[in-house]
């Protein structure tokens, strides 16, 4: 879900920047500096995410833990997610600088999508009801993130509607791995520490 | 009788050489390539990637386009010296571009790689956690100071 340097346009590059400090900007404010040690966590879970390849035929991908981020940090999962994304691309050299905006943009939004949407659902006493909701996040939140890296594309003068297709084929076996670990992530976590959630 | 004989052998002949035109042939080239290896930062191949490779005397149209190998392989035979690119890019937006110094057509090729070096990955991604956790220790430090 990365994008790398010298593929968006300007104009794409400038919308992921303007979202990007605008969401991180409300997600700084709305952020509990005594639970920074808790986004610190989450942030390091989503930065060590992406060096765990699952291979899917001849292709494979990574994966983002997009929802287990937005659900448990809510805001403040765009800060979280642009240090980590920082860090990826200095470190592993995962999409770049000049690109952090956009991709930011590409994995935060999903993020906060689930939180607005699921986040109560999955608070909620029923283990089961929670634990599916928790799934339906998970894989919703990828294909959300494949429809806004395809849209980012489509900015950039590339073959919108093919880039959106091949972007939302290419992720669907990754949203069902990503649905079933997040669905074990949150009902772990209701049952060890559900403190975590509140 | 004979002019008819004649005139048939012609006829076969040139039709055997039409079609004979447009059949392929091969010759194994001794001409120096460069062979290039893409890989995404963790170490995996760059598999079956789109491959455009971009001439120093011409920025804008591809000098040859093509995939990679299974590997994330490439090769191409530069004609001119000057700096080459060679882009590798997928569907989902990961892109890699070489940038390939050709000092002599015939030889001397120097690949300035642009992958993964120096750090190990795993010495890297414990860096990176290590960052996270010291940037909040000391947000919460400062936090507790100021109350």
């Amino acid at each position: 879900m990365h994008i790398s340097e010298g593929v968006l346009s300007g104009t794409a590059l400038i919308a992921g920047w303007a979202g990007t400090v605008t969401c991180t900007a409300i997600g700084l404010r709305k952020t509990d500096t005594s639970k920074i040690v808790r986004t610190a966590l989450l942030s390091s879970s989503f930065f060590l995410a992406s060096l765990v390849n699952i291979r899917i035929g001849p292709s494979s991908t990574h994966l983002s833990l997009l929802a287990p981020v937005g659900l448990i940090l809510g805001w403040s999962s765009f800060p979280a997610m642009l240090v980590a994304l920082f860090l990826q691309a200095i470190l592993f050299h995962f999409g770049g600088l000049v690109v952090l905006g956009a991709n930011t943009f590409i994995m935060g939004t999903p993020a906060l999508i689930v939180y607005v949407v699921f986040g109560k659902m999955i608070r909620s006493e029923n283990k089961i009801f929670s634990g599916i909701m928790a799934f339906i996040s998970g894989a919703l939140a990828v294909m959300i993130g494949a429809c806004l890296a395809g849209i980012f594309l489509g900015i950039s003068d590339r073959n919108f509607f093919e880039a959106a297709k091949i972007l939302f084929y290419a992720h669907i076996p990754l949203a069902l791995i990503e649905g079933i670990v997040t669905s074990f992530m949150i009902m772990f976590l209701k049952r060890v520490s559900p403190e975590f959630l509140s | 009788m004979i002019t008819r004989i004649i005139l048939g052998l012609a006829m076969i002949v040139s039709l055997y050489s039409t079609s004979y035109a447009h059949g392929t042939g091969y010759r194994q080239s001794s001409l120096n390539a460069v062979a290039l290896e893409f890989t995404y930062s963790t170490g995996e191949a760059m598999s079956y990637r789109e491959a455009k490779v971009f001439s120093p005397l011409d920025d804008k149209f591809a000098y040859q386009t093509g995939r990679t190998d299974e590997e994330g392989r490439f090769s191409f035979v530069p004609d001119a010296k000057g700096e080459w690119r060679v882009i590798v890019r997928d569907e989902e937006g990961h892109q890699c571009e070489a940038k390939i110094n050709v000092n002599n057509v015939d030889d001397d090729v120097h690949a300035a790689s642009e992958n993964l070096q120096g750090m190990e990955l795993t010495v890297r991604a414990v860096l990176g956690v290590s960052l996270m956790f010291n940037i909040a220790l000391l947000i919460r430090r400062r936090q507790n100071a100021h109350q």
